[in-house]
């Protein structure tokens, strides 16, 4: 019977290249060499001002096939313990009311960035050329759905078996609302997949998770241990595990551009544009969900920010680097001001406007101030008295007719929209390093915060178009707005979001919000 | 009020576009459509809200429209406006590839992507083009980021200042 010519192509080909007789890692790495592929003729889909080398090596050298058997153990022993023994346990019932909301954030978000990741690592296989390189980005896209599933479970979990389901289950709706979303869609979507196939690399594996991923995925489990959360730790540090080929696929990319002429010109301005878009939400989010998100502290988001952004990232993993002409972020000074006080600036405003979000917040305990003020002293002058003064209107209870955004009204303090980060911030009122300053385009004003994003902006205006929620929504009463937005529970009325999680307390619901009368206004157009 | 995914600015447009008829009609609705409201560089901002989903309305009628007059061939080579897709894009091309200016270089690109964004030209020509494009304009946007002050830069991309704090 006659053959096809792809069967006697590869028969050919494994009589010049007989097959490994055994199942050694090196064994079965020289063998799939021994294609020699010719990607370097190939074109790639994507724009990139760098040319990436075509010897490039790869640390891991590991195959699909022992790729697959790795990770599958990894699932098992995961969701075993989640569906087995934590089930057993009620182990979601014991997580503290206040953690149990900060995961409805962490990890909705974070299947977001994975999810793009998907497609940032699919791009730079497809930029690259290296047969290596292009198997390492190969496993990243495979981890990568992996996590985005891992991600989507640990909140499908929460929501099954433990407290409060409404925010764990299809956050996602919510995005047009949530003045949180778009600042993460800028940092785990936009920054990862679009523009420059390698600056997609820094922002994603450079920055994103040699610098972020150990405060993002590894500190994480250490505050969710604390709050008698056992089900982050067993599903995020098996995560963790894959984030050593993502690094590496990172330090891979600067080796293969390293002796291109361009390498020289442009990668440290795109290193120090990454990092600032990376850092921009990153510092005062994640210090915001570690500190005001739970009860029990591990340690001031302060001390974290400086162990593995300063040191261990901008001093010792860009230092590695250094022989490749890679330098430390100019941008990284302001940053280090910004992670001691921006996430308590962040969640002054993020409280005050709670009801467009998807997750319950609450106001710190006399217990929990007297940490605040412990290890950032001058905290009470500033926020403290603030919340005690919101506290004493009713802002939690339902009949008050008390929102907190009202406080800032009341006191002229707008509340404004960086155009580049999409992060809020209140110029007026703040302690962290943002200042206002409004620039005037073809007719329309932009806001930002700092110098870094404003330089981005003026380099490349049309990448910031996205509107933010006060632009949407002028002159719209707040209850329709939420109701628009998908921000109420099954029941049609009550609101997802809450400002306590006290599980006795009253919750908000769309007429309590109808009664303030709380209408959206542009603070841009007051200037 | 009505909401902001059914109003009336959305209903007019939809019934503007429900008169288009040929496809000669809808690519010059398009391009008039884009340019005025679509554009980086526009002045005009009543559509900033509903520009992208009426945009997409347009793209749908242009498609079917499209399909409708096109035979395969013309599908894979032709623009919208009949023109070669290819010898549309070796013009920009070649046009791009001379140019030394960020500023010039990022009108090339917005505008051919205004003109030239699918439907209008086949896929497999526009994002190859958009590539080369897209290059270029990095390079030149990326080399001497920081040469200019925050002060220069404002006064070379035209902004008014508004307030510095």
């Amino acid at each position: 019977m006659a053959i096809s010519t792809a069967t006697k192509a590869a028969t050919d080909a494994l009589a010049a290249n007989p097959a490994p007789v055994s199942v050694g890692a090196q064994e079965v790495h020289r063998w799939m060499q021994s294609f020699t592929w010719d990607f370097d003729k190939n074109r790639t889909k994507y724009s990139t001002k760098y040319k990436m080398a075509n010897d490039t090596k790869e640390q891991f050298k590991l195959i699909a096939k022992e790729y697959a058997r790795m990770e599958s153990v990894k699932d098992e022993r995961q969701f075993g313990s989640l569906q087995d023994v934590l089930t057993r346990v009620d182990a979601a019932n014991r997580v503290h009311p206040k953690w149990n909301e900060s995961m409805k954030v962490i990890s909705n978000f974070l299947e977001v960035g994975e999810y793009n990741a998907i497609a940032a690592t699919g791009m730079l296989w497809d930029s690259a050329t290296a047969p290596e390189q292009k198997n390492g980005y190969l496993g990243q896209v495979l981890d990568e759905i992996r996590h985005t599933n891992q991600c989507a479970y640990i909140n499908y979990y929460f929501a099954k078996q433990g407290q409060d389901a409404a925010g764990h289950n299809d956050a996602r709706r919510t995005r047009a609302i949530g003045p949180l979303w778009k600042g993460m869609k800028r940092v785990f979507s936009d920054g990862f997949i679009s523009g420059d196939a390698v600056e997609c690399s820094i922002n994603l594996q450079l920055v994103g998770e040699a610098c972020f991923t150990n405060p993002l995925i590894v500190a994480v489990t250490e505050w969710a241990s604390a709050n008698g959360d056992e089900m982050t730790p067993t599903v995020f540090l098996s995560i963790e595990t894959d984030e050593l080929r993502h690094m590496a696929n990172g330090y891979q990319t600067v080796v293969s551009i390293a002796n291109d002429e361009a390498a020289s010109k442009y990668l440290n301005t795109d290193l120090n544009n990454a990092f600032w878009t990376q850092q921009k939400y990153f510092t005062p989010v994640l210090g915001m969900m570690f500190e005001y998100g739970s009860h029990f502290k591990v340690e001031p988001w302060v001390k974290t920010w400086n162990r593995w952004v300063y040191e261990d990232w901008g001093g010792i993993w860009i230092g590695r680097l250094g022989k490749y002409g890679v330098e430390s972020p100019r941008s990284l000074r302001d940053a280090k001001k910004d992670a001691y006080w921006a996430h308590h600036d962040l969640f002054l405003i993020a409280y005050a406007l709670w009801p467009t979000g998807f997750f319950r917040l609450s106001l710190p305990t006399q217990e929990e101030a007297e940490w605040y003020e412990a290890n950032y002293p001058g905290w009470y002058d500033m926020y403290g008295k603030v919340y005690d003064e919101w506290r004493a209107r009713g802002c939690e209870d339902p009949s008050s007719g008390f929102l907190p955004i009202q406080w800032f009204i009341e006191n002229n303090h707008p509340i404004y929209i960086d155009r580049v980060s999409q992060v809020p911030f209140c110029p007026s009122y703040c302690k962290g390093e943002s200042t206002l300053r409004v620039l005037e385009y073809n007719g329309k004003k932009h806001s930002f915060s700092d110098q870094w994003g404003e330089r981005m902006w003026l380099s490349e205006p049309e990448r910031y178009e996205c509107q933010n929620i006060f632009e949407q929504y002028e002159g719209r009463e707040l209850s329709e707005v939420i109701a628009e937005g998908f921000g109420v529970r099954s029941d049609g009325k009550t609101l997802i979001s809450q400002p306590h999680t006290n599980k006795d307390g009253k919750l908000w619901t769309l007429d309590d919000i109808k009664k303030i009368n709380c209408v959206f206004s542009d603070p841009l157009k007051a200037l | 009020m009505a909401n902001i995914h059914d109003n009336p600015t959305r209903n007019a447009w939809m019934a503007k576009i429900a008169t288009l008829d040929t496809l000669a009609k809808a690519h010059a609705f398009i391009t008039d459509f884009r340019a005025k409201h679509m554009s980086p560089f526009k002045t005009d901002w009543s559509l900033e809200l509903d520009g992208l989903w009426i945009e997409l309305k347009i793209e749908e009628k242009l498609a079917l429209l499209k399909h409708k007059e096109f035979n395969d061939t013309q599908l894979l080579n032709n623009c919208t406006c009949g023109a070669n897709a290819q010898q549309v894009a070796n013009e920009v091309i070649v046009k791009m590839e001379a140019c030394t200016d960020m500023y010039e270089a990022e009108r090339i690109h917005i505008n051919f992507r205004l003109a030239c964004k699918p439907p209008v030209m086949p896929v497999n020509v526009f994002l190859d083009t958009d590539r080369l494009l897209g290059t270029k304009l990095m390079e030149l946007r990326n080399t001497d980021y920081y040469a200019l002050p925050l002060e220069e830069l404002r006064k070379k991309r035209g902004v008014k200042v508004v307030t510095l704090q």
